[in-house]
């Protein structure tokens, strides 16, 4: 695999697991390191069988894949030793935890790199490891609202509203396990590893698509639109309700989408549910005659009511069939169970299965993240158990049987 | 936007010398966001990155807002801009068969070559992988694009709206009983560079261990259902299939938006724990409400929401998010304004994160951008150049990175190659 040369030590918690997961999924041996009573992150739900318990967590099961599973007391001062020790013979650590705290134990970029200076360290924290807010307490909502993204989605005039599933931290550690590798590649020409500093605050901020840019360039603040985005003085619709549910329609003019829209008023036209005026439209040049005043902006409206007759009347297959017969920007509001049960990803041999101990059947996870001519990515590990692999990866420090249950009973591992 | 900690660097394009990145070379044939924002995570540190673009075919984010004072044009977005700072702007009408030639030699040329055209397109030219690998066999090669090369929905082409769709995202957000609305824009687009640059990074590494190639098929959608992993999860272990509820949350109340006293203000909390509770209630010297039953703990927080976030948000209400933020923040509470455009440039720790960067601009005069999201300690980012007007450096990748001699050029552009 590409990165099967490389070792990571995953210090992190929830808040940075993904990006140890995706150095995993390209090769890296990965030795995830928890507490002795199990990481934090075993305590996120939702659990399997809805049943809490700290190997039913799938949050756990989802992010600490093709990671081997070490425990380690971190203020402990053994086992603080024996983090460096591990240190010293990786390429990356990767850590999540509140700034400061990993210096305070010694076992900050400072004080590992001086006694490895290959090492890459990156820190994945909310607001970077310094500055002003670096005290904040942070939660997911808070990031999306610190960062830009929130202040976009939403009903205008009503509250913000977020995406249910946390997504933050994922931003974070996607940003981190990009930096990560970049770092890796300077090491060779710079020879030596460095400290790799991200702010989950600042790694949401892409989730703004640039809008977060209006008030420096002078452009007025992006207005918020539920189902839809402002476009100049209009409102281009986006999520449309079908006969069985919601699908998105992209329908605006000008040069990028005018020819589809138009596309759309031919399929309206031949179903006899639009007039010939409407589909001869110049939905290339239609956005200046309104500007300029030639046709009156109460047309759009009525345009988009016309659309909207349309497609409350069809089912979402029907429209989505039909959208890739004639080309159309039609495509169904998919829930998480029809993800869960599409053809396509069935048809791609996407998903992944592994058995997982604390559950009686195989469980399905989402497949590799991209397809590789060579080296693909491979599940070869589901997520590890409380300290399962303490034995094989304690024994590289010369640790034995012996060593290991000493250091359990000093409440080390 | 408070400058203090930003400076105006002038916009001087070139193959960059320095940097994690320097002597690495990138053809960017993608464009509007998921591919372009990869490649300029590797421009910001030293790569070479050609972005080739077409007159005949405006490139779709240069019509996207936000707008230099409101102001469109194609020289004039924002997120175009933000996009593209530090990469050459090679114009090429890939419609004839010289520009073809001049791709295939800037293949030849390039270490990765990236591409978001749907699949049959690069197959068409006869520039698939399989091809491309006889001329340059160590070439890494990415295509990125809504459902990947193969499968029934391949063919179905789009923007990241439309991903965010149909990648299950819009479905997530939204308030119960209404219509979802999901997150601001192409949100599928945000995802996927997450995964291709670091497969991409991983692959010139592997590269430069082995002398092999790779190619890189990745379908947007499935790369974006890794951030939401344990939802599915839920669903084939618990049946269970998220609803719309708001700024609700399982394991916190209160939680959610709370209106501010400003124009269009909002300020963000989230109490995780009991210990919050009792710190927010003292925050709004309300502490006879920790004696509350309807509000004891997490449970009873959830069974009386309403009533809960009536209450908190009675109280912001007479109060700017910024104050209830500091206030909030002091006790300890997570709390956040929900930040505009304008709070963002002035938010202290953004302006102490460097977080926007104000360059030249042969058009504006200067102009802003965001920074490289990771702060590296030894290989910094270095912004260079402005985003490139379209063809604006055709003469310094012709001439000085092909070779190309003023008889070539003048052939290409009556063969109307160069448009």
């Amino acid at each position: 695999m590409l990165l099967t040369p490389y070792r990571v030590l995953d210090l992190t918690d929830q808040r940075g697991m993904l990006a140890g997961q995706i150095l995993a999924d390209l090769g890296a041996d990965v030795i995830c390191v928890e507490p002795p009573g199990g990481s934090s992150a075993r305590a996120v739900g939702p659990f399997a069988g809805d049943d809490p318990g700290p190997d039913r967590s799938l949050y756990w099961w989802a992010y600490a894949r093709n990671k081997r599973g070490i425990t380690c007391n971190l203020d402990h001062s053994e086992g603080q030793h024996l983090i460096r020790q591990l240190a010293a013979t990786a390429d990356f650590v990767l850590e999540s935890d509140t700034p400061g705290v990993m210096d305070a134990r010694g076992l900050g970029y400072a004080a590992l790199s001086a006694e490895h200076e290959n090492l890459i360290y990156t820190s994945i924290s909310a607001f970077g490891q310094t500055g002003p807010k670096v005290t904040y307490e942070a939660t997911d909502l808070i990031l999306m609202a610190a960062g830009g993204p929130l202040i976009l989605s939403g009903g205008a005039g009503e509250a913000p509203v977020r995406v249910s599933v946390p997504q933050a931290w994922f931003h974070a550690s996607g940003e981190a396990a990009s930096a990560a590798l970049i770092a890796l590649y300077a090491r060779r020409t710079i020879g030596r590893g460095q400290h790799v500093d991200i702010s989950a605050q600042q790694s949401v901020a892409a989730a703004s698509m640039s809008a977060n840019l209006a008030a420096s360039i002078g452009a007025v603040e992006t207005a918020r639109v539920a189902g839809g985005m402002a476009v100049g003085p209009f409102t281009g619709k986006l999520i449309w309700e079908a006969a069985d549910g919601f699908i998105s329609l992209t329908f605006l003019f000008g040069a990028g989408i005018g020819p589809f829209s138009r596309r759309l008023f031919e399929w309206m036209y031949d179903e006899g549910e639009c007039a010939v005026e409407d589909r001869d439209l110049d939905w290339i040049g239609l956005g200046a005659e309104f500007i300029s005043g030639q046709r009156p902006l109460s047309e759009w409206d009525r345009l988009l009511s016309v659309v909207g007759d349309f497609i409350r009347k069809r089912s979402r297959d029907e429209l989505f069939t039909e959208a890739q017969a004639r080309s159309l920007l039609i495509v169904p509001v998919t829930t998480v169970d029809e993800l869960a049960d599409s053809e396509q990803f069935e048809a791609r041999d996407f998903w992944r299965e592994h058995d997982m101990p604390a559950w009686p059947e195989p469980v399905r996870f989402p497949g590799p993240f991209v397809q590789l001519s060579a080296n693909q990515l491979e599940y070869r590990r589901r997520a590890p158990n409380i300290g399962e692999h303490n034995a094989e990866v304690y024994a590289e420090l010369g640790l034995d049987a012996e060593d290991l249950a000493h250091l359990q009973e000093r409440g080390v591992i | 936007m408070t400058t203090a900690e930003t400076s105006v660097l002038p916009s001087v394009p070139g193959v960059p010398s320095e940097g994690a990145l320097a002597g690495v070379k990138v053809l960017d044939l993608m464009w509007v966001v998921a591919g372009p924002t990869a490649t300029r995570a590797m421009a910001d540190f030293g790569a070479t990155v050609i972005r080739v673009e077409s007159a005949n075919r405006i490139e779709t984010a240069r019509g996207i807002g936000p707008f230099h004072n409101n102001e469109q044009g194609p020289d004039h977005s924002g997120l175009f801009g933000n996009m593209n700072i530090n990469k050459l702007g090679l114009s090429l009408n890939l419609a004839t068969a010289e520009a073809r030639d001049v791709l295939l030699d800037l293949i030849k040329w390039c270490d990765v070559l990236s591409e978001s055209f749907s699949p049959r397109a690069m197959r068409a030219w006869g520039m698939d992988y399989e091809s491309l690998r006889e001329i340059k066999p160590d070439l890494i090669m990415l295509s990125t694009c809504l459902f990947g090369q193969a499968g029934p929905l391949s063919r179905v082409a789009g923007f990241g709206t439309m991903g965010s769709a149909i990648g299950g995202y819009i479905a997530l957000a939204g308030n119960p009983g209404e219509a979802p609305i999901g997150p601001y824009s192409a949100y599928t687009d945000y995802l996927s560079p997450r995964f291709s640059l670091p497969t991409i990074m991983a692959a010139l590494d592997h590269r430069d261990r082995t002398g092999e190639g790779l190619y890189i098929d990745q379908a947007q959608a499935e790369s974006s259902l890794h951030f939401m992993s344990a939802a599915l999860l839920d669903y084939t272990i618990n049946g269970r299939v998220p609803q719309l509820v708001g700024n609700a949350d399982p394991d916190m109340a209160p939680h959610g938006c709370y209106r501010a006293s400003g124009d269009d203000d909002w300020v963000a909390i989230a109490v995780r724990n009991d210990a919050d509770w009792a710190n927010l209630c003292s925050a709004m010297g309300m502490g006879e409400l920790t004696c509350d039953d309807r509000f004891a703990d997490l449970s009873a927080r959830k069974a009386n929401e309403d009533e809960l976030n009536e209450i908190v948000g009675g109280w912001t209400a007479d109060r700017g998010a910024l104050e209830v933020e500091y206030m909030l923040q002091a006790f300890g509470v997570p709390a956040h304004a929900v930040s505009n455009s304008a709070a963002s440039a002035d938010d202290p720790q953004m302006l102490h994160r460097g977080h926007f960067i104000r360059m030249e601009h042969p058009v504006h005069g200067e102009t802003a951008f965001e920074a490289a999201k990771g702060q590296m300690s030894e290989t910094p980012p270095s912004y260079r150049s402005a985003a490139p007007s379209i063809g604006r450096d055709n003469d310094l990748v012709l001439r000085e990175i092909l070779g190309y001699d003023d008889e070539r050029i003048a052939q290409l552009a009556i063969a109307d190659a160069l448009t």
